[in-house]
């Protein structure tokens, strides 16, 4: 391998590391504040993928549009997070670990039972729209504008999210209802607000992340299982709920997929797996465990 | 109650041993799968209902025991078929007993269930990279064998004859799961599930006992898939993925995960259902789906506590019955 591939398969790693942190992002925050582990995440991440290609159709006449539609489909599933937050996950709130996922893992059933009636369960694909479908050249490198693409999208969710969490008021509020509801309550802060407003924001990633990951892949009922497993994984390794943690581990496992396609191109993501077990042999508590949200 | 328990397993015996008899082949072949999948459901309750663990790579030992049957009824060897499920359970016990060495000692809760489910996926992964177990395609054709019981030849390679055979092992490793978990040990498990913490203050051992019920788990699921793969006569690495795993939790949850027989109860329902809706696209999803919902919020001791509350509400309307209890 030489330095040329290196860098192509470190720049790749990145863009699938971003791709695997746009599903991340909703994950960790949900499990930040509210301390539940989505399962169907990754269904109102699949839902989104529908959601933008019925509005963009097979070909996406031009980028604006491929954007909004990933906006679109953002929107409606964070409706969708209101009614599921309303109906299932308020009742969740103090329930054992084991059965939330279960609740979670019963949602994305009726989702995907959902999905197959309105959609059917023919494979459909999306080309990318014009600009995203070419190749940019910089100094022998050559690097698809898709992933250029994803990776600028991964960074600006990233960002917008650092900032918000991290910057305002919203955002600080936020952190102290996941350090501490009750206390928080007593403060006279409005806690049921700021939960269903972590699950509004949630959901609108995961659909987004939908419409942004639409291009370039089948569109079928196994979609949102694929992402699902990867988010998972970065949300776990990045320590449970830590947005800065989700970004460090999702750009990891995107490096060591895109590498490990190259090492061992004929066992897909057992490199992952198997990084994956190491490390929370090694270290159960995450890379920045600790620090909330 | 007691005698109303023992009455209704007798009527469920009954009921799975009469299906050749007025069903047609395609249901004598899902009632098999229902023994099979029941089996592996208990197996994984002894996990989570008992002492607590949630396991979400349990279709890693069933694909072990599986794997192990099929290529060595599919080479011919002419190991004893009764061997292979006692060797399949071996193996699944060993290989849960030295992961469990690994995954119990730190990691409960999430943890355990993402690092079991990746390990699972190794499982898999490696499955479909071995030209040995036929890759993605699986093992296919496999012969049913005959059992030698020294005085008479029992030739299970007839649908009837095999399903027959699954309905008294079914019965004896059912039975035997029974007698481990409600004698001393069970309740063992049962404190260790409530509270650790106290259970170790009294002198429980609890990582033992931990590992103990891993390894008697995984061992069970490993003679489950043992008993699968002459039944379908296929196995492929999808036996080994997760969404198999979370069949049995989908089926204990269901039928109540907190009662010894609400695997089989659940297992039992998921079929029904998968078998009422198989016609129409996405519904059984739905249907599954939102039963799993209410059961959760509304009932998270699932179709076994229901029946339990029901029973007692109902001994406690008749006096003499409500002080036997």
């Amino acid at each position: 391998m030489n330095a040329m591939d290196l860098l192509f398969s470190l720049t790749n790693g990145f863009a699938t590391g971003m791709a695997i942190f746009l599903v991340a992002a909703g994950l960790t925050l949900i499990f930040g504040i509210l301390k539940i582990l989505n399962f169907a995440h990754g269904a109102f991440f699949m839902i989104g993928a529908y959601i933008a290609y019925t509005v963009v159709g097979t070909f996406p006449s031009s980028l604006g549009l491929y954007v909004l539609a990933a906006f679109v489909a953002g929107l409606v599933v964070a409706a969708l997070g209101y009614v599921a937050d309303r109906i299932v996950l308020q009742r969740l709130r103090d329930v054992d670990e084991a059965y939330m996922l279960i609740a979670t893992f019963a949602v994305l059933l009726i989702c995907t039972g959902v999905v197959k009636i309105i959609w059917g369960v023919n494979y459909a694909s999306v080309n990318p729209p014009p600009l995203l479908d070419g190749a940019l050249d910089a100094g022998g490198l050559l690097m698809p504008t898709y992933s250029i693409f994803l990776m600028v999208c991964g960074v600006l969710v990233y960002l917008g999210l650092d900032f918000a969490i991290h910057r305002t008021w919203l955002g600080k509020l936020l952190q102290s209802v996941a350090n501490d509801s009750w206390m928080s309550s007593l403060l006279g802060i409005n806690v049921p607000v700021a939960l269903i407003a972590t699950v509004i924001v949630s959901f609108f990633l995961a659909g987004l992340a939908g419409g942004l990951l639409l291009a370039n892949q089948t569109l079928s009922l196994l979609l949102g299982e694929s992402y699902l497993l990867l988010a998972f994984m970065a949300v776990v390794i990045g320590g449970l709920g830590n947005v800065r943690g989700a970004f460090v581990a999702s750009i990891l496992l995107g490096v060591i997929e895109s590498a490990s396609s190259i090492i061992m191109p004929n066992m897909p993501g057992m490199a992952t797996y198997l990084f994956v077990i190491i490390f929370l042999v090694i270290k159960p508590q995450g890379l920045f465990a600790g620090h909330q949200v | 109650m007691k005698l109303l328990k023992i009455l209704l397993l007798a009527a469920a015996v009954a009921a799975f041993v009469s299906v050749p008899a007025w069903a047609d082949q395609g249901v004598v072949f899902l009632a098999g799968l229902v023994i099979i999948e029941t089996i592996f459901a208990l197996s994984w309750n002894l996990l989570f209902g008992y002492t607590g663990l949630a396991s979400f790579g349990h279709a890693a030992f069933f694909a072990m025991g599986a794997y192990l049957t099929g290529l060595a009824l599919r080479t011919a060897l002419g190991v004893p078929f009764l061997l292979l499920i006692v060797a399949s359970g071996i193996l699944g016990a060993v290989v849960a007993a030295i992961a469990s060495l690994v995954l119990l000692r730190r990691t409960t809760g999430i943890h355990l269930a993402i690092l079991t489910l990746a390990l699972a996926e190794v499982l898999r992964i490696i499955i479909s990279y071995s030209t040995t177990l036929g890759r993605e395609d699986g093992l296919a054709s496999i012969p049913r064998p005959s059992i030698d019981l020294g005085f008479v030849m029992l030739n299970l390679s007839h649908g009837t004859a095999y399903y027959l055979f699954l309905c008294a092992i079914g019965a004896l490793l059912a039975g035997l799961l029974w007698v481990i978990c409600s004698g001393p040990f069970g309740r063992t498990l049962v404190s260790i599930r409530q509270d650790p913490e106290r259970a170790a203050f009294i002198g429980i051992n609890v990582g033992r006992y931990r590992l103990l019920a891993f390894t008697l788990s995984g061992g069970a699921a490993a003679m489950s898939g043992a008993l699968y793969a002459p039944w379908a006569q296929i196995v492929t690495p999808e036996s080994a993925h997760w969404l198999h795993s979370t069949q049995p939790i989908l089926a204990s949850l269901l039928g109540g995960a907190y009662s010894f027989w609400g695997p089989l109860i659940g297992t039992v329902l998921f079929s029904i259902i998968n078998y009422l809706t198989r016609g129409l696209v996405g519904a059984s999803e739905i249907v599954i789906g939102t039963i799993l919902l209410i059961i959760i919020l509304a009932a998270p001791s699932g179709v076994a506590g229901l029946l339990k509350a029901l029973g007692l509400r109902l001994s406690a309307g008749t006096t003499n019955e409500g002080k036997k209890q």
